[in-house]
């Protein structure tokens, strides 16, 4: 059978590529391969513990602070050091506008073209559009003058000849099946989401000096201080500035992303029995409160039994390189804290057509939860909450599976992936608030904290500590494992959201979340796979995550 | 030769005593204020203080008084009498001065009772201020070129920049710091061996660098 | 085997498309930009340029002239930070740069196209505008084994970049790893990484380091080109001086801080909030060459130095090894572990030499040494 391969699989962070077996006009088997790597968890070896995040933030630039979070979560982990409440918060903050920013970038600019087609929305009516959009939303920004604006330049554009980032897409694929009204409307939210998400990550700049890449974690707390009476610390300035955008985003989430999403998802429900993928799903849990007691919870659910929620343990975590190019650890997967990260190059000399895939054909490691491969991610997320009666999340479900009229089962699939990220998004988006008035409450009750000092130096640390931290990032669970010996990382290894989802096959054979989830995805036009980006692009892929 | 009456000889000129002292001088204020910027201590009570500065300052004050003072001893060995002359610091290379050195060495590591004469530097002596030439250099170049950071643009960033492509701008930091403890170390020695050489010699080892006279039983041994 | 329906596929857009040239001010004023929101844009990036402001009217006149250039971004070992700073430039946004003046042709973060599609636009980009149009290389370039750590449609970071910088009027290296290898170069560079200008020594390369760069130096350096028709004067590492020309300490606003000598001592503390200088916390401010305390970041938000945090100088060639660890000003001295400054290890050695010769002393006052004659204070030699 002749594979095709998609390599770039573009609009996602860094280097994926997919091969696929067509067979009946669907896709018979499918491996994900990541084909960069950089090997930091090698590099971190023998540097000081409390630099790590800095280091594992470039892990990656698109979810920036996740890295840092887990990083100082690990090493506090294993120097048992408490937090302050203040800076317990300020991270809240941080990973809730990441997680929004993040989630509403996927949609529009990584995800929709899948399902939007622009050039039709340049046959649409204005005032039509203009009525569809008032229909599902009471956003300001819905008038016949408006989408007629978006509409002439996005005209004189393709009237320049130069179609830039747009050319050689799969315009006019018989997959497109919005109207082109609904599809000027998101052509439009696509250029004001630019412009929106830019604005609302200054909370990441105020808080910490800039994104990507915030300069402002500190093992122990935070280094942003606490002042209301210094211009050169959080004051109510800077705290006010942040609830404005704090509500700036909120408001987009709820009056133009979700509203879009619901409205693209209504014209593409035979997307809720596509994609599935391995059918486990886990969560870390996360937004500790001042008591550590995270507001979403833990726990995995197995086999689609969406009756129960499992206790997770890390110990059950255990990383395979059977199909990776990594030095084979005797047939068995590893648990982080032995872990190893020996590159061994095995697979064709570039430039190649195609991969050995019944050998080694990633630099992607295989992550298995009590053997079993697991997606992660926002799907994940939500139906660990809505099974564990989170009520707040259980709202939003019922309330999306109301809108479009099917039962949770359709959340297992690439629709309800996209959906259910939406979900994660409005919930976050609201919530992040609630951490803001938390801060500010603490402030005016005077307590000015933001860093536990009394391990800072390592003078004082054990001889040797062990501890791991956990986070849930925007494309789900994610966990950093550390070895300290004499001040030093002995040992550093971190299992990515993305590492569990791009995964390749383990020595038993079991597909990676990717892989599973392509199996049965027709394709109407082998040439132009739109489908396949379709459901890897639900996935929200980052693959310099996944390598590192 | 012992108990032979010693004579009076002139031998340090004015412009080798008077650079001694002048580095001298700038060494110890370029080591206390260079410690101070390395390691400060938050004196300032107000941002309009300028402890910081005026430690900068004098660093850099010391550091041209001590270069202009290096140069000037330099250009001295070239024009001034034997025992400044710029031959007396590679005694290693005259079998005379081999053997001197190891009478010195000896004498120092208590193999021999005899203690060394000497008129001018005594080799061993030169041998190390050799490398604290060395050392000056390598504090001359790594600070100018920090120095010279504050204005990039400027003819001194132009002459020394191209160190930054060689070191890193950390490394080059770290040299000019370590490097004075170094220099601490050579201090400590000499200022014993100074003293060491006064009583044992009876030649009025520190005196001379005061006066430039020192006492010898004969012209030259 | 989708070569062919590929090119019918560009033909088909080619026929529909007729090709026009548009100046920049010609397509902004068609988009419906206000001439007076465009000469703001101007004004804004002179600024940037750190040219004076009565440059603006010419800077507004050169981009009339110019059509829009094509642009190609290629990430190698990278992890996009470089391309979100550019999601997050203020002035120009990246929709002005997208739409309005440069035509970003390949750019995987963000084009519609994939797969063979996605490099067919690639190819025809570089065959069409030899020499004129412009790359940019986010990530470092891994030359080790063959380079097999980095691929992407089968071929090596190393091969792409020969064919892409080779032909380009000017390739800019976007962020450290690009301009020196960045982080997958750090010790022990397990991919033998190192930045563009290393691995394709021919190519004309602009360095923005920072990790990641602001977006405003990208912009600001492409509008140079197209102002001025020629690269910007570049300093010993490659960077335009107009954005590396000073150092951060020269620049920081916590200056008067360190000069009067007030330093933050704990994370937290009186100094810490009132804005002390962050110098025995580990800056790297006095050592780094960047405009961060000038530009800074996220439409002039803020600068890390400004959030409380140190500098880490992510602007200077291989700061991962050498500006680290990031908390202690100077860095480990080699050989030693990190718990030993250059100052235990001098004071030990100054102790050493101390007690080395009290020692000696001590053994002197009790040995009999045969010494030389007493002198005799009136005789001349
Ligand atoms: C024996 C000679 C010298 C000694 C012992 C000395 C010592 C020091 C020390 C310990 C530091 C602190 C380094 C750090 O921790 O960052 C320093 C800084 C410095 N020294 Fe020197 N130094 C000497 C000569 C010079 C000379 C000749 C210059 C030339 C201008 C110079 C210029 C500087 C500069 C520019 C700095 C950095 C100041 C700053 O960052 O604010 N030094 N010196
Ligand atoms: C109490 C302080 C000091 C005393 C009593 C002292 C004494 C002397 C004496 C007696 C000599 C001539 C001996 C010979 O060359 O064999 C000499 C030379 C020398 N001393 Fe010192 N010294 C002092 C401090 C220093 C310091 C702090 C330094 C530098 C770190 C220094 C560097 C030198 C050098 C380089 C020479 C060779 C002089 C030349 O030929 O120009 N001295 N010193
Ligand atoms: N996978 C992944 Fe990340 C996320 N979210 C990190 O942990 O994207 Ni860059
Ligand atoms: S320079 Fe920094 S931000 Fe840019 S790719 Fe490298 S690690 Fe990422
Ligand atoms: S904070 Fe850093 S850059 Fe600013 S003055 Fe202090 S040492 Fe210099
Ligand atoms: S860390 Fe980088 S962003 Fe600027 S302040 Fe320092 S150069
Ligand atoms: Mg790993």
């Amino acid at each position: 059978m002749a594979k095709i391969v998609v390599d770039p699989i573009t609009r996602i962070e860094g280097h994926l590529r997919i091969e696929a077996e067509l067979s009946d006009g669907k896709i018979a088997d499918a491996w994900a391969s990541g084909t960069m790597f950089r090997g930091i968890e090698k590099i971190l070896q023998g540097r000081d513990p409390r630099d790590a995040w800095f280091w594992t933030q470039r892990f990656c630039g698109v979810c920036t602070t996740v890295h840092s979070i887990a990083s100082i979560r690990a090493v506090e982990d294993a120097l048992k050091i408490k937090i302050p409440p203040n800076a317990q918060l300020i991270r809240n903050i941080i990973i809730g506008i990441q997680n929004t920013q993040d989630h509403v970038i996927h949609f529009y600019h990584l995800h929709a073209l899948d399902w939007v087609d622009i050039t039709s929305g340049l046959k649409a009516d204005p005032v039509k559009t203009a009525q569809l959009a008032a229909s599902i939303s009471d956003w300001p920004n819905n008038s016949a003058t408006y989408f007629k604006g978006v509409q002439d330049k996005i005209k004189a554009f393709v009237a320049s000849g130069r179609l830039g980032p747009f050319a050689n897409a799969y315009w006019g694929h018989p997959a497109y099946r919005l109207p082109p009204e609904a599809n000027l409307m998101a052509t439009a939210h696509y250029l004001e989401a630019l412009e929106w998400q830019k604005d609302v990550i200054k909370i990441h700049a105020i808080l910490g000096s800039k994104n990507p890449h915030p300069q402002t974690f500190l093992v122990g707390g935070m280094s942003i201080p606490i002042d209301p009476d210094s211009q050169n610390a959080l004051n109510a300035d800077k705290l006010m500035e942040i609830r404005r955008l704090l509500k700036k985003s909120q408001d987009f989430v709820e009056k133009v992303y979700v509203p879009d999403l619901l409205a693209v998802a209504s014209f593409y429900k035979d997307w809720a029995a596509i994609g599935a993928g391995v059918g486990n799903y886990m969560c870390y849990s996360e937004f500790p409160d001042a008591n550590g007691k995270p507001w979403l919870p833990g726990g995995a659910i197995l086999n689609r039994d969406i009756t129960r929620v499992v206790a997770i343990d890390q110990k059950k975590i255990t990383e395979h390189v059977d199909h990776s190019w990594y030095e084979d650890a005797g047939g068995k997967g590893l648990h982080p804290f032995d872990g190893e990260t020996k590159p061994n190059y095995t697979g064709p000399k570039p430039p190649y057509e195609h991969l050995d895939t019944d050998k080694k054909y990633s630099w992607v490691k295989a992550p298995r939860y009590e053997e079993k491969a697991m997606e992660v991610g926002p799907l994940s997320r939500v139906l660990v909450a809505y099974v564990s009666g989170h009520p707040e999340t259980k709202a939003v479900v019922d309330m999306v599976l109301k809108k479009l009229d099917v039962g949770p089962a359709a959340l297992f699939s690439t629709l309800g992936r996209t959906g259910a990220r939406g979900i994660d998004c409005l919930l976050i988006a609201r919530q992040t608030t609630k951490w803001l008035d938390e801060l500010i409450g603490n402030i005016s009750k005077g307590d000015y904290r933001i860093h536990s000092g009394e391990l800072w130096d390592p003078a004082t640390w054990p001889a040797e500590a062990n501890g791991y931290g956990w986070h849930e990032a925007p494309r789900g669970g994610l966990g950093h494992w550390i070895k300290i010996k004499d001040q030093k990382i002995l040992n550093y290894q971190a299992v990515v959201p993305s590492t569990w989802n791009a995964s390749p096959r383990d020595a038993k054979g079991q597909r990676g979340p990717y892989e599973a989830a392509l199996v049965g995805t027709p394709i109407a036009d082998a040439s132009k796979p739109l489908e396949i980006l379709r459901t890897i692009h639900s996935f929200d892929p980052c693959l310099a995550c996944a390598v590192h | 030769m012992p108990n032979q009456p010693k004579f009076k000889r002139y031998v340090w000129q004015l412009p080798v005593r008077w650079c001694h002292w002048t580095n001298a001088l700038s060494i110890v204020v370029l080591c206390v204020t260079g410690f101070f910027i390395g390691t400060p201590i938050s004196f300032g009570g107000s941002p309009s203080d300028f402890t910081m500065g005026w430690i900068r300052f004098f660093h850099f004050t010391a550091a041209y008084a001590f270069t202009v003072s290096l140069a000037s001893r330099v250009l001295w060995s070239l024009i001034g009498n034997e025992f400044s002359g710029w031959r007396a610091f590679f005694p290693f290379f005259s079998a005379k001065g081999r053997d001197k050195m190891l009478k010195m060495l000896r004498y120092y590591l208590f193999l021999d009772r005899e203690v060394p004469e000497t008129i001018g530097h005594n080799p061993l002596a030169t041998t190390a201020y050799l490398a604290l030439f060395f050392l000056y250099m390598v504090m001359i170049a790594t600070g100018f070129a920090l120095y010279a950071q504050h204005a990039p643009h400027g003819v001194m960033h132009a002459a020394l920049g191209f160190m930054y492509t060689l070191f890193s701008n950390q490394g080059m930091r770290l040299t000019h710091h370590l490097s004075m403890w170094f220099i601490v170390g050579f201090a400590i020695n000499h200022i014993y061996s100074a003293w060491l050489m006064d009583i044992k010699e009876h030649g009025g080892e520190i005196s001379s660098m005061f006066s430039g006279y020192k006492f010898t039983v004969k012209k030259e041994d | 085997m989708g070569k062919k329906r590929a090119d019918a596929a560009r033909g088909r857009q080619a026929e529909d498309l007729e090709e026009r040239h548009y100046s920049v001010g010609e397509l902004l004023k068609e988009r419906g930009v206000s001439r007076r929101s465009f000469l703001k844009f101007c004004s804004t990036v002179t600024a940037a340029l750190a040219l004076p402001a009565s440059l603006a009217p010419s800077v507004a006149r050169a981009l009339d002239q110019v059509q829009r250039p094509p642009l190609v971004w290629l990430e190698f070992q990278g992890c996009t930070g470089d391309s979100e700073a550019l999601l997050r430039s203020a002035n120009p946004t990246v929709g002005e740069i997208v739409l309005d003046i440069l035509s970003v042709d390949y750019h995987e973060t963000i084009m519609a196209a994939a797969g063979h599609q996605a490099e067919a636009a690639l190819d025809k980009t570089i065959a069409d505008n030899k020499g004129k149009y412009f790359c940019v290389i986010e990530g470092s370039i891994p030359m080790k084994d063959g380079g097999v750590y980095g691929c992407v449609g089968g071929k090596s970071h190393l091969e792409r970049a020969r064919q892409v910088c080779g032909s380009a009027a000017a390739t800019i290296a976007i962020g450290t790893c690009a301009s020196y290898g960045g982080i997958a170069a750090a010790s022990p560079n397990p991919t033998g990484a190192v930045g563009v200008k290393e691995a394709v020594p021919g190519a004309t390369v602009i360095n923005l380091p920072g990790c990641p760069c602001n977006a405003d130096n990208l912009t600001a350096t492409i509008v140079h080109y197209l102002v001025f028709g020629k690269i910007p004067a570049l300093d010993g590492h490659g960077r335009p001086l107009f954005a590396y020309g000073k150092r951060i300490h020269d620049n920081c606003e916590r200056r008067p801080h360190f000069d009067a000598g007030q330093y933050v001592e704990h994370w937290g503390d009186d100094g810490h909030r009132g804005g002390f200088c962050l110098y025995k916390m580990g800056c790297k401010g006095p050592a780094t060459f960047h405009n961060c305390p000038t530009q800074r970041y996220n439409g002039k938000t803020s600068w890390p130095v400004a959030a409380g945090h140190p500098c880490a100088g992510c602007s200077e060639p291989s700061f991962w090894d050498t500006m680290s660890p990031m908390y202690r000003r100077l860095p480990n001295v080699p050989g030693f572990g990190i718990e030993h400054s250059a100052d235990m290890i001098g004071l030990g050695l100054a102790a050493g030499t101390a007690g080395a010769f009290a020692v000696h002393g001590a053994l002197n006052a009790l040995r009999k040494d045969k010494e030389p004659a007493n002198r005799d204070e009136n005789k001349e030699g």
